[in-house]
């Protein structure tokens, strides 16, 4: 083989002549493939490098350039391009949640599933010393695969499968294709051969392919590099190595290997007989400089703009002719250059996705003070919507942030602020220009915002760190970060502007298998603190939150959701029930149900009155309806009962509502915000997924017409799950829908009693459906392969008790779940560097030996049932968290994936916090060894934890 | 109301005074006046029967009309506007009873707890939030201390000092391991307001924590000998300190066995023996400038007034009669002696908390709330006041106004 003497031969010497490292304190790095070749390419070796170059391992990088790449990434739920995505990356590449200084320079990712993947980081093994010792080479970090560890990335995985119609994976079989023993290859060439430079040396050299690649693999302009890397070209140097290449090289009369004959070489590897850069590799085989010409002086940007300068640099188009001097009856074969040719084409254009109609989503609404207007979110599309209330049309769209959820304006009308729950971000609109003229960063996945009376501070709900960050709205200043509780949703402020309200969506924690409590955050505008914290008992889910005109109390709608009792239970309701609650100012609260005994108010999800405070009207985004409250006649019901009714009767009574509930009017499909106009005349609807407004006439509490948004008629089988999944149709009494325990996909942190195993036995904690489609099998006890499965006859079985989903319905909404994204790491922006307490973190995570050295065995180690990308081995394992109550021992693991967003944690819900899985649930060391680890180093496992 | 004991035992004989006094007669201003500090003469005491869930009185922080109050049984906040006492104990959601440490995150009114062997907690709109070394990132439920740094707080503990960033959630432990910590004994913790944490480590004198850039100082008695200290003025006196209070570029320490005054530059130490400080053996410590600080002792408490003149005033309360006695020291000379009839209610002092011209005195057997309407700083030329005079002066001859 001619490898050139370049930074590679460099380092492999200085690493040859180094020390055995097998300290455990050194942290081995990546060396890359070709590191590994110094000394497993020669014949002695049996070619196994050649032999992983012409392997689908080889090529898994550049696969992820393929659309059908794009098509598992978007029913996978996952936000990156495949060839950025960590997921994806986890499985198709080797490091690629390494840092930059746990890769050598040589290292490249492009180089797909290479050595390493399989053997481990080499920088402390990859030296003759060390490799000639099994033992120490194993203590330098060389590993030997198994099975279990192949599974890890072979195992089946639904988006693969959907997509790629791909056979099961059988382990021998596959093994047996990457074979690559020593032994399987006759040595005959007596060890490495020199480089050979043949012809005279010109002044353009070659640069190789993967530094063309640099410009040329993005996907807008083509993948040009991957679509080549998949090609036979890119293997043409390693199949001489082949048993066939050496065959054919043999009935050519090529004496010895094939890979060292100039021969062979001119056509299989035409730059390794030509003047080279260092980035120049000859194992790339027939790469981007056969045809284009040696690259050294036309691959600068500048000169590849100008093409009359790129050919003046040596830029080469190819011809057929060229084609033909290698190809033409080649080995006694016909050749058709022009065939041949368009199978190698690689337009620099995109390679297109399955496209997918945009969606609008439109979720919260607001009118623009002093303007007839409404400014609304559109969550899928990332804008703003402006509706103009005289003439019922979109007047303009404004790109925002990522999933715009809440909206307020300055109280002037000059300013619109927008929350983008995806980005951690408010902007701030020009209302009158259309255009967002800033933003300001917030805390975790932001939602209802508002300003104070005089418009001098915002205020943003943070629902995923809950929080509530205050601005100063003249210079951006945050001047405060007040502590809700879980999950601050809505605001309202007082009529007097003296009292702001903020929901809370999840219940406080509470003990174990005790009623859940929700708050409401009462700030104190004047100071810009918490002044009181209401609590709602029994209630969950609260969202929408509105004061009357008259400031004596505020409506807000929410859940009571009985977890506690088996879902056998109908009672009053059964398990979901649909309320809303009086908020008094002088902070007690009164709860009544907006179900009826036979209909539910499926997820209601905002309120607001009438100007008058005459009416207050409910959206119920499971049932595609609002609720008309009569005011006088609420306020009636409860002034008439006794207190112990008005705690233990009106919060769990069907039969209320009818005394209340002036009428139900229809809406268009999930309906989410409502605010009624300025004028007090009308009232406006948010149907978020049917990219539509629903308008009602206030006199006549009559519907009056419908202001189309602008987003595709079309309704793809996605949408139609999306439809499903949100609606309460499936379930007995419409009482609740999927959304309704799984708000934006997620969870709503409750345990329920599941009687598929027996009434009051095992609790689950309920899991989030963000991203999940790769981690089959579902359940806790992983008794479901399939979220078809899940989503059929176990949900028809268990939860909705009606016939289950049609098929059309079940593949849909099957599509669907699938397809819910997980938001972006908080603690770890895309590729970002680790902060040293999770760099740290991550070895704790990873380590193999306990703080007195003492090995840990493979099971007690974290990584080995959480293994990357997905961070789960989907696998039962029992960790020792079986409770007296539990029918399983052996329990799924969960994935990790954004792991600090699910509280509680373990099965059951009863470790509130993180550390508290190994602080108390981890007695014996059952859920990994960690009871050696020190305070600090268990902070920094969890900081780490919370990157991935 | 002040009163001296004279006149509870022998009121008759200073009918006369007080006669001379309504006519306007100043009978102090005849005497030689002096430069003397201001002396607390009015004081007002609280126990269980205030409302205080115990007397044991740990810790104390005045924010604004509120003052906050730590005890061993529970947490009490009094309004001083209101006069009204309200209190807290387990009952009521406080996640445990004795509180060590309270600091105010001025940002958004949260109150932070040291809990003693029960972590910290926050109190926030009524609402107790409780970490402890199971459920949160705190290196020890042992906390002796607390003290809000912009977004983080600080927890003093016996395992190390933990710093927790309320908006990222992050927490972060300062052992041997990554910080000068000879010792691992948090004693207590405190922010100067100006980018520097101090602790006060058992064993390890003073840490100082730059924010900008995460750095270390340690502050070590010189000398090294634990028994006995060499050279008073070299540095800390002792390395087992319990309190930092920052004061200008520096700080004052206390310790167990003595204190210290840094100024940036320059050390200076102080024993019972040369000062004006009730006992060696010192609590806690708080400085309202870099010439007044109050040190906290098993034997009353010690003010130092001003630092140039090494002036001192000790505060302590009379075993026998239960009258309080304020002594003003020059060195070690006994400049002036007043005596009310109410003053610190034990002699064993724990914490001072300085709010505003008042002052909160915490002691083994209740709280005391020092009210310095007419308080004055450093020394003033004014008569010297003798024992049965004080109730009588008016305030403007005492302030030598």
């Amino acid at each position: 083989m001619s490898l050139r003497v370049s930074t590679i031969g460099l380092v492999a010497a200085v690493v040859a002549l180094s020390i055995p490292a097998v300290q455990a304190a050194v942290r081995p790095v990546y060396i890359g493939s070709r590191a590994c070749a110094q000394c497993h390419e020669g014949a002695e070796m049996g070619r196994q490098y050649a032999k992983w170059m012409s392997t689908k391992h080889a090529k898994a990088w550049a696969t992820l350039s393929m659309k059908e790449s794009a098509e598992i990434s978007r029913i996978s739920g996952l936000r990156e391009p495949p060839q950025k995505s960590p997921v994806c990356l986890g499985c198709h590449a080797v490091a690629s949640d390494t840092e930059a200084w746990e890769r050598d320079d040589l290292f490249h990712i492009e180089d797909g599933v290479q050595c390493e993947a399989c053997h481990g980081p080499g920088s402390e093994y990859a030296n003759q010393l060390t490799m000639r010792d099994k033992v120490a080479a194993a203590k330098a970090g060389l590993r030997m695969p198994n099975e279990r560890f192949c599974m890890v990335c072979h195992i089946e995985k639904g988006s693969h499968t959907a997509v790629l119609k791909s056979e099961k994976f059988e382990y021998r079989k596959y093994l047996a294709q990457i074979e690559h023993s020593i032994t399987a290859y006759g040595s005959n060439s007596g060890g490495p051969p020199e480089p050979k430079l043949v012809g005279p040396e010109k002044a353009r050299r070659l640069i190789g392919s993967l530094a063309c690649g640099k410009c040329h693999e993005p996907a807008e302009k083509g993948a040009q590099y991957s679509v080549w890397r998949m090609g036979p070209h890119a293997q043409a140097w390693s199949i001489l190595s082949s048993n066939k290449g050496r065959e054919m090289a043999r009935q050519a009369g090529v004496p010895g290997e094939p890979g060292e004959s100039p021969k062979c070489l001119a056509c299989h590897s035409p730059g390794a007989l030509l003047p080279a850069a260092e980035t120049y590799i000859p194992d790339e085989g027939v790469g981007c400089e056969a045809c284009h010409g040696a690259g050294s002086d036309y691959a600068p940007e500048a000169i590849m703009k100008d093409r009359k300068a790129a050919v003046a640099a040596g830029l080469q188009m190819p011809k057929l002719e060229g084609c033909n001097h290698c190809h033409l009856n080649a080995h006694g074969r016909p050749f058709d250059a022009q065939s041949a040719f368009a199978k190698i084409a690689h337009p620099a254009k995109t390679t297109q996705p399955y496209a997918q109609p945009r969606y609008l989503n439109p979720l919260r609404l607001a009118e623009r003070p002093g303007a007839r207007e409404l400014f609304v979110t559109f969550e899928a599309a990332g804008s703003v919507g402006v509706v103009d209330i005289a003439t019922r049309k979109k007047v303009a769209e404004i790109p925002t942030g990522t999933a715009p959820t809440g909206i307020a304006f300055s109280p002037d009308g000059r300013f619109a602020y927008v929350s983008n729950r995806e980005d951690d971000t408010v902007s701030v609109i020009n209302a009158a220009a259309r255009k967002v003229i800033g933003s300001v960063k917030t805390g975790g996945e932001p939602h209802g915002l508002l300003t104070d009376k005089d418009g001098k501070l915002l205020y943003v709900a943070n629902t995923m760190s809950g929080d509530i960050y205050v601005y100063n709205t003249q210079n951006w200043e945050r001047v405060r970060v007040l502590s809700a509780s879980r999950g601050p949703w809505s605001m309202a402020l007082s009529p007097d502007g003296g009292s702001l309200l903020v929901t809370n969506t999840y219940s406080r924690f509470t003990e174990f298998r005790k009623p859940r409590v929700a708050e409401v955050t009462v700030i104190d505008t004047s100071r810009s603190t918490v002044e009181d914290r209401t609590v709602v008992p029994g209630a969950n889910l609260m969202m929408g939150v509105a004061w009357h005109p008259s400031g004596e109390f505020a409506l807000t709608v929410l859940n009571r959701t009985k977890n506690l009792v088996p879902m056998t239970q109908l009672t009053q309701g059964w398990t979901i029930t649909n309320a809303l609650a009086i908020l008094w100012k002088d902070g007690t609260v009164d709860e009544l149900l907006l179900d009826e005994p036979n209909l539910g108010f499926a997820d209601a999800t905002d309120v607001t009155f009438t100007r008058d405070g005459k009416h207050a009207l409910m959206t119920s985004s499971g049932t595609n309806r609002i609720a008309v409250v009569d005011t006088a006649k609420l306020l009636a019901v409860v002034k008439r009962a006794t207190p112990e009714e008005r705690a233990k009767v009106l919060p769990n009574h069907l039969g209320k509502s009818a005394e209340f509930v002036q009428t139900y009017l229809k809406t268009g499909a999930s309906p989410r915000g409502v605010v009624t106009s300025a004028d007090g005349k009308l009232a406006f609807v948010a149907n978020s997924l049917d990219d539509t407004l629903s308008v009602f006439d206030l006199a006549k509490m009559q519907p009056a017409g419908i202001v189309d948004l602008g987003g595709p008629k079309e309704v793809t089988v996605t949408r139609r799950g999306e439809r499903v999944f949100h609606n309460a149709d499936i379930t007995f009494r419409k009482q609740f829908a999927c959304h309704s325990c799984h708000p934006d996909g997620h969870v709503d942190g409750l345990t329920y009693d599941v009687e598929s195993v027996g009434i009051g036995i095992s609790p689950v904690d309920n899991r989030t459906l963000r991203g999940i489609l790769d981690t089959a099998p579902f359940k806790w006890a992983g008794t479901n392969p399939t979220l078809s499965r899940q989503c059929g006859p176990r949900l028809s079985v268990f939860f909705t008790r009606l016939l289950p989903f049609t098929a059309d319905d079940l593949k849909a909404l099957d599509l669907y779940v699938t397809t819910i994204q997980r938001p972006p790491n908080r603690y770890r922006p895309l590729w970002a560097p680790l902060t040293p307490a999770q760099r740290r973190g991550k070895e704790v995570f990873e380590r193999t030996r306990k703080g007195n050295g003492q090995e840990i065995p493979e099971d007690g180690r974290c990584v080995s049932c959480h293994p990357p990308p997905y961070y789960t081995d989907r696998q039962l394992h029992d960790v020792g968290t079986k409770q007296s109550f539990d029918k399983e021992d052996k329990l799924d693991v969960p994935h990790l994936k954004n792991i600090y967003d699910s509280a509680p944690y373990l099965h059951n819900g009863m470790a509130h916090s993180l550390e508290e899985i190994w602080t108390v649930y981890n007695p014996y060391d059952q859920h990994g060894v960690t009871n050696d680890l020190t305070k600090d180093q268990l902070n920094d496992l969890i900081e780490y934890l919370k990157t991935l | 109301m002040m009163r001296t004991r004279t006149i509870l035992a022998k009121f008759a004989a200073l009918a006369p005074l007080l006669a001379a006094l309504l006519l306007g007669t100043c009978w102090v201003q005849a005497q030689a006046t002096k430069k003397l500090p201001y002396i607390y003469t009015q004081w007002k005491n609280f126990g269980v029967a205030d409302g205080l869930p115990s007397d044991h009185i740990f810790s104390v922080k005045a924010d604004g009309d509120r003052v906050w109050i730590g005890t061993e049984g529970g947490l009490a906040m009094y309004n001083k506007k209101t006069g009204k006492m309200k209190s807290w104990t387990t009952k009521d959601g406080l996640p445990w009873p004795a509180i060590t440490g309270i600091d105010i995150d001025k940002s958004t009114g949260d109150v932070w707890l040291a809990l003693f062997g029960g972590g910290i907690a926050r109190f926030s709109g009524g609402r107790f939030d409780h970490y402890h070394q199971l459920n949160s990132g705190l290196v020890n439920d042992v906390v002796y201390g607390i003290a809000v740094e912009h977004d983080n707080i600080w927890a003093a503990t016996t395992a190390g000092a933990s710093r927790y960033n309320k908006v990222s959630g992050e927490w972060t432990i300062f052992t041997e391991k990554n910080a000068p910590m000879e010792e691992i004994w948090n004693y207590n913790v405190s922010y100067n307001g100006a980018g520097t944490v101090y602790l006060a480590v058992w064993g390890s004198g003073v840490l100082e924590y730059k924010i900008s850039d995460g750095s270390w100082k340690e502050y070590l008695d010189p000398d090294g000998e634990m028994e006995i200290d060499l050279y008073r003025d070299d540095g800390i006196v002792q390395v087992i300190t319990t309190a930092v209070a920052p004061a200008g570029d520096g700080f004052f320490v206390s310790t167990y066995f003595g204190a210290s005054r840094y100024d940036g530059r320059h050390w200076r130490g102080y024993y019972n023996l040369d000062s004006g400080v009730p006992s060696d053996f010192i609590n806690s410590v708080k400085a309202r400038s870099t010439d007044e600080a109050w040190f906290s002792t098993d034997k009353g408490l010690g003010v130092l007034t001003d630092f140039d003149s090494n002036t001192w005033v000790s505060y302590r309360m009379d075993p026998k009669t239960h009258h309080g006695k304020a002594t003003v020291y020059k060195d070690r000379e006994v400049l002036e002696e007043v005596e009310t009839e109410t003053g610190i209610p034990h002699n064993y002092v724990i914490y001072a908390e300085l709010d505003g011209n008042d002052v909160w005195i915490a002691t083994s057997k209740g709280l005391s709330w020092g009210k310095g309407s007419d308080y004055y700083p450093r020394l003033r030329d004014r008569g010297v006041v003798s024992g049965n005079l004080a109730a009588a002066l008016p305030a403007a001859a005492k302030g030598g106004e």
